[in-house]
């Protein structure tokens, strides 16, 4: 009996992954047409329905850029570059949508050492650094007993190499996914929805006003008090804001 | 004696009484009492001519005019009479009684003085002095009035200052020049030219009047509360006709010097609304329209377009600010020109007022330049309005693609975001696979999986190390691995013997056929050719000991022969033992 509930609910969820694979393929045809509200409907449905993907995020932002959202099209942007962070029509497009932002923030550069590592850290998920050190902890298992139960001296010279080589870039890349899984979890981007944001010096309405933030403006939100987000722009400007003016880029 | 000594004083006053009374100083005044606002005239009457006629100073009065100096002579009967007055008008400046100081002169060498004149000064009299006196005609007959077109205004709306001089039929005007001009202080104020004076007809207090416009001023109150207007003083040359007449039997016109004075305005200001005030308000009072108008919605990147700010309408349209354009960073701005167009009437400002703001689009792309909206104070409704411009999107469609990545190097992860090249300056269609998957996605960092995978593999050293342990004990054990070796082969093939154990028949043909098993695959001895003879013959061929060989052939014939003999369990299980230690045995000495 269970095991027919298990097929039916498996066969529904195919059907519906199935159907949100048609909704896709319309929603491109309404946007072809140029009714982006309508295709908006259709992207937000597979949506709500809990699939997601860099492409659905790409032409939802699409949509919302062709009618002339600010604020929706960058964020969408922006969540379809943390699925792809690579994808060169998304950087692209995006690079349309920033034109359309009033606020002009400079870029703090970072340099040294600390880039240095960033870059590296960079290269790979921290997903993709735990297999990888999956993989060199059994290489080196695998050499280490190759160099226990060999004879041949030779051998046993290279097996051993290896082996301790492989130990040791498996500890790097440990240390790798720890880190890249902390800058995730410590990066969270928001994007400015309200208009015209008051950034204030304090988490509350009596405090004054540090500066204003206009629509599609990037933020990172560092701390959360109450309905109030402390944030950051890249060139080192911190304040408050309230919750409802900006929108998390990591709440999927 | 008292009474003695009161006489003689009485004779020699009324002695000394008599010589002097051939000369007379005496000072007349021509009221013992008066208003305040009327005047006095004193003279100073001698009957012998004098020298060095010194007046009093007057204190707490004015002299309006005088000295006038006048002398008659009369012969009257032979008599000859001389008086000689010299004669002020002046004005009281205070209340009270005050005093008239002595005059002095001097005559025949003696000098002689007026008494001290007390004059009783009231409370202003409504009509001064007679209605012959030149002044009080002048004060009746001409009136400067401002009229003030709202006393109680808002903040900022506009109300206006007439100043109109009204003249008697009968009296005539001059000349007149501004002695003191209202400065206007907390007001904004706006002078309205009036070209030439036009005398007009009108009436003031019912009575016929002509009049003229002096003057029309817009005030556009800054303050709330009780503001003053200041008044506007004049200083009027009037005609005033008289009862003397020329020779023609016209009437004279006497010419008056008059101040005339509009008097002070109190205006109440009421301050604007709190209540639903826009937070964008800036102090825009009056009846507007607010527009923003770009020339050109489409244009390539580098060419110029404008855009104008307007405000249209009637108010204080130059004492507000114009909203600012925010425009998209990327699109290049520069200062905006201010232009004003403004006319002065009776109902306030009119006209427009505008910011021209030039841009350049550097890039190519869409730029939508966000509503701004304008607030005013309506003041038929008295209530706060406000107007949106509507989005503007200006689509700029040649031209160089934007590739400074203005703020997205903020999140930590994207630093290599920089290396940006596009593919193609084009922006990009959507994409056509969808590749969905489920939002709720599991991390395989610092799952059970991950550390699972990533630290069992290592416990494979440590078992490697306690086997290779193991088999060199083994090893070394030569006696153990003998029995192990011979357990291991009597598994191999008595395996179904033993299984057998217990069963006569099933048993010994298993053993037996253990037997040949082993011998056919260690000897290589087909079953056709498996006579004693000939197994005993390999065998010792390959070094087997000959006792062995014995043995073996004897566990053979046994097998044969337990078959028709009653057997007991006990027995079967030696040949079971005898057979594997047997082969065990063999199979080591084997070559």
């Amino acid at each position: 009996m269970m095991r027919l509930v298990y097929i039916f609910v498996f066969l529904m969820s195919t059907l519906s992954f199935a159907q949100n694979e048609t909704l896709f393929e319309r929603a491109n045809d309404l946007y072809n047409a140029g009714n982006y509200t309508e295709a908006l409907d259709k992207y937000t449905s597979i949506l709500d329905s809990g699939e997601h993907s860099a492409a659905l995020y790409f032409n939802m932002a699409n949509a919302h850029y062709k009618l002339n959202h600010i604020a929706p099209s960058i964020y969408y942007y922006e969540k379809a570059l943390l699925l792809k962070p690579n994808d060169k029509d998304i950087k692209n497009n995006i690079a349309f949508a920033r034109n359309m932002t009033i606020d002009d923030i400079d870029t703090l550069p970072e340099v040294g050492f600390s880039r240095l590592i960033k870059n590296a850290t960079n290269v790979l998920s921290f997903d993709n650094w735990a297999k990888l050190s999956v993989g060199l902890v059994a290489g080196f298992v695998l050499l280490f007993l190759v160099y226990y139960f060999s004879r041949r001296t030779a051998k046993k010279r290279f097996a051993f190499i290896t082996s301790v080589s492989c130990l040791v870039l498996a500890f790097i890349a440990v240390a790798f996914a720890f880190h890249k899984y902390e800058l995730v979890d410590r990066d969270q981007p928001a994007i400015v929805f309200a208009q015209e944001a008051q950034i204030k010096s304090e988490p509350n309405l009596r405090s004054s006003e540090s500066f204003k933030l206009h629509e599609g403006t990037k933020v990172q939100v560092l701390d959360t008090v109450k309905n109030w987000k402390r944030i950051k722009l890249s060139d080192g400007k911190t304040g408050w804001v309230l919750n409802d003016d900006i929108r998390m880029l990591k709440a999927f | 004696m008292k009474v003695l000594k009161h006489i003689t004083l009485f004779l020699i006053i009324l002695a000394s009484s008599m010589a002097f009374a051939q000369v007379k100083f005496e000072a007349k005044v021509s009221k013992q009492k008066l208003g305040i606002n009327e005047r006095l005239r004193i003279d100073f009457i001698m009957n012998k001519d004098g020298d060095n006629f010194n007046p009093p100073d007057f204190a707490n009065f004015t002299v309006v005019g005088g000295p006038n100096t006048s002398v008659s002579n009369s012969w009257l009967n032979g008599q000859h009479s001389y008086t000689k007055t010299y004669s002020y008008f002046i004005a009281p400046t205070k209340k009270g009684r005050l005093t008239i100081n002595q005059a002095s002169i001097e005559i025949e060498g003696q000098i002689y003085k007026t008494q001290v004149v007390n004059v009783d000064i009231t409370n202003a009299v409504k009509r001064p002095n007679d209605p012959d006196n030149v002044e009080g005609v002048a004060s009746e007959s001409i009136h400067l009035v401002a009229e003030v077109s709202k006393t109680d205004p808002y903040l900022n709306e506009a109300i206006t200052v007439v100043y109109k001089l009204y003249v008697s039929a009968t009296t005539g005007v001059s000349n007149w020049r501004e002695i003191d001009n209202p400065r206007y202080n907390d007001f904004w104020s706006q002078k309205i030219d009036t070209k030439g004076l036009k005398i007009e007809n009108g009436k003031y207090k019912g009575e016929d009047y002509r009049y003229v416009v002096l003057r029309k001023t817009i005030l556009y109150p800054q303050k709330s509360g009780k503001l003053e207007i200041e008044p506007l003083t004049l200083d009027i040359t009037v005609e005033v006709p008289t009862n003397r007449r020329n020779i023609f039997g016209g009437r004279h016109m006497a010419e008056v010097n008059r101040t005339v004075s509009a008097g002070s305005r109190i205006i109440n200001v009421k301050p604007l609304p709190e209540e639903g005030k826009p937070a964008d308000f800036t102090g825009a009072v009056g009846d507007f329209k607010f527009n923003v108008i770009t020339s050109k919605s489409e244009l390539n990147a580098s060419e110029s377009l404008q855009a104008r700010v307007e405000v249209t309408g009637q108010g204080n349209l130059n004492l507000f600010q114009l909203p600012k354009l925010t425009v998209p960073s990327s699109l290049e701005v520069y200062e905006p020109e201010h232009n004003e167009n403004i006319r002065a009437n009776l109902g306030g400002m009119q006209g427009s007022i505008s910011d021209n703001y030039t841009i350049v689009p550097q890039y190519k792309g869409k730029y939508p330049i966000p509503s701004i909206s304008f607030s005013y104070f309506d003041l038929e409704t008295e209530t706060y309005k406000r107007i949106s411009s509507g989005e503007i999107v200006i689509d700029v469609i040649e031209g160089p693609i934007n590739t400074s990545s203005g703020d997205d190097n903020l999140a930590t992860t994207d630093t290599n975001k920089k290396e940006v090249t596009l593919n193609n300056d084009q922006f990009a269609f959507v994409k056509t696979e969808a590749k969905l998957k489920p939002i709720a996605s599991e991390n395989f960092f610092k799952s059970v999986g991950f550390w699972s995978s990533l630290l069992l593999p290592l416990l494979a050293i440590p078992l490697a190390m306690v086997y290779r342990k193991k088999t060199e004990e083994r090893n070394a054990d030569v006696f153990g691995n003998r029995i192990r070796k011979a357990d291991k082969l009597a598994r191999r093939y008595l395996s179904e013997a033993k299984k057998a154990l217990g069963h006569k028949e099933a048993f010994y043909v298993a053993l037996e056929k253990a037997f040949h098993n082993y011998l056919k695959a260690k000897l290589h001895i087909e079953t056709t050719d498996f006579s004693k003879e000939k197994i005993e013959d390999t065998l010792l061929k390959r070094e087997v000991n000959e006792a062995t060989v014995t043995e073996f052939i004897s566990i053979l014939e046994h097998c044969e022969l337990a078959r028709y003999t009653p057997i007991t369990n006990v027995e079967m299980q030696q040949d079971y033992d005898k057979a594997a230690s047997t082969i065990s045995i063999i199979d080591k000495e084997i070559r």
